[in-house]
């Protein structure tokens, strides 16, 4: 039997024992408490991980920037978004509408037609990019939301794989 | 609560969870088949792990919600090369370990260098008795981990929200050689116990 109590110094090559684990179990409530994960956090995840059955690449985030407040559009300020794939980068730009909903307007690298889905917690908001690669969704509700970029058709050539951000909060 | 104190450390509040290593090899399996409340379980019971290791990497909370989309989003491609608990446990934290160094590298909003969590353990308010007991231990316990090395507390940090059987390969996910901390005690944490044993404070009885 060990001692590793009561003025014994417990060693560190000894198994794990109750007091150890005891000690964790403390640590761990220690930090839930000093830096908790935000509470929505995985029900966000969740809902962007109902994609999964779609042959998806997907975007990780590149950078965010605010943007300087534009006063003269009372809007609150903007922001930035970029995420890149291994076959295109996704930038997005987000502006406060006066009804409280998000303007999202989007460019794509390189430029392509393609279609885009908004998923948000309501409902899907479908539009296509242009030539250029632009794209932009006037009004979408305040809340969690994803892009899904597909194929524009699914024709010979087949316009590559669909390509999904995580879900952000607009 | 039911047994005994448990030796010189603070009373401890939670049940452990013997069975999770157990629990979570059958969730992967059925994630595997496609079942997403499967999936959708381990997402809530790794999380916080992933949380800690996006946090003790020294990420915003913005930066660390980010990774831990990322990484999920990821796992949903992988997951048929994990079989069980630790392979699941060790590539996550793997995965969240590297999508952090990468964000960290990308050099957006990054925290002042030696950011000192540890001086803000939050205070909740007035309590009872017993929370006010409960409070001192916390706090003494809190102290000592402040005395480890940064090192040693970020470990500390991160097994605690591991499933028990995978605390070696979280250790080895994280870059901490080998017995570290799992099967037996490893350094970290007998230094813990040492400081708890002759600290200040004295014991937190």
């Amino acid at each position: 039997m060990m001692v590793s109590d009561a003025g014994g110094r417990p060693s560190a090559d000894e198994p794990l024992d109750d007091a150890d684990f005891g000690l964790l179990d403390d640590i761990r409530g220690l930090f839930e408490a000093a830096d908790p994960m935000p509470a929505d956090l995985p029900e966000r995840i969740r809902f962007s991980l109902a994609l999964r059955d779609l042959e998806v690449e997907v975007a990780r985030l590149a950078a965010e920037e605010d943007g300087p407040v534009v006063a003269a559009r009372g809007a609150e300020q903007s922001r930035t978004i970029t995420f890149d794939s291994e076959s295109l980068t996704i930038m997005i730009r987000i502006d406060a509408n006066r009804d409280g909903t998000a303007r999202v307007d989007g460019w794509l690298a390189p430029p392509q037609r393609r279609e885009i889905e908004m998923k948000t917690s309501a409902d899907s908001l479908n539009v296509a990019s242009d030539d250029q690669g632009r794209f932009a969704f006037p009004r979408v509700p305040r809340g969690t939301a994803q892009l899904v970029v597909r194929p524009a058709e699914a024709g010979p050539g087949g316009g590559g794989r669909s390509v999904v951000t995580p879900a952000l909060i607009l | 609560m039911d047994g005994p104190g448990s030796g010189p450390g603070p009373v401890t509040v939670r049940a452990s969870r013997p069975d999770r290593g157990m629990r979570l090899a059958r969730l992967v399996s059925a994630a595997r088949e496609g079942n997403d409340d499967a999936l959708g379980q381990i997402v809530t019971e790794l999380s916080p792990l992933l949380w800690q290791v996006a946090r003790a990497a020294g990420l915003s909370s913005g930066d660390a919600e980010d990774v831990l989309q990322t990484v999920w989003m990821r796992l949903v491609a992988h997951l048929n090369e994990i079989h069980d608990s630790a392979a699941l446990t060790s590539w996550l934290v793997t995965t969240a370990k590297r999508e952090a160094w990468r964000v960290r590298a990308a050099g957006r909003r990054q925290l002042p260098a030696d950011q000192e969590l540890l001086a803000e353990l939050p205070d909740e308010g007035p309590g009872s008795e017993d929370q006010v007991i409960l409070d001192d231990q916390r706090r003494v316990l809190w102290e000592a981990i402040g005395r480890l090395s940064r090192r040693c507390q970020d470990l500390l940090r991160v097994i605690a929200f591991a499933p028990r059987p995978d605390y070696a390969v979280v250790a080895a996910a994280l870059g901490m050689p080998i017995g570290s901390i799992g099967p037996t005690r490893g350094r970290c944490l007998a230094k813990l116990r040492a400081l708890l044993a002759s600290g200040p404070q004295g014991s937190p009885r």
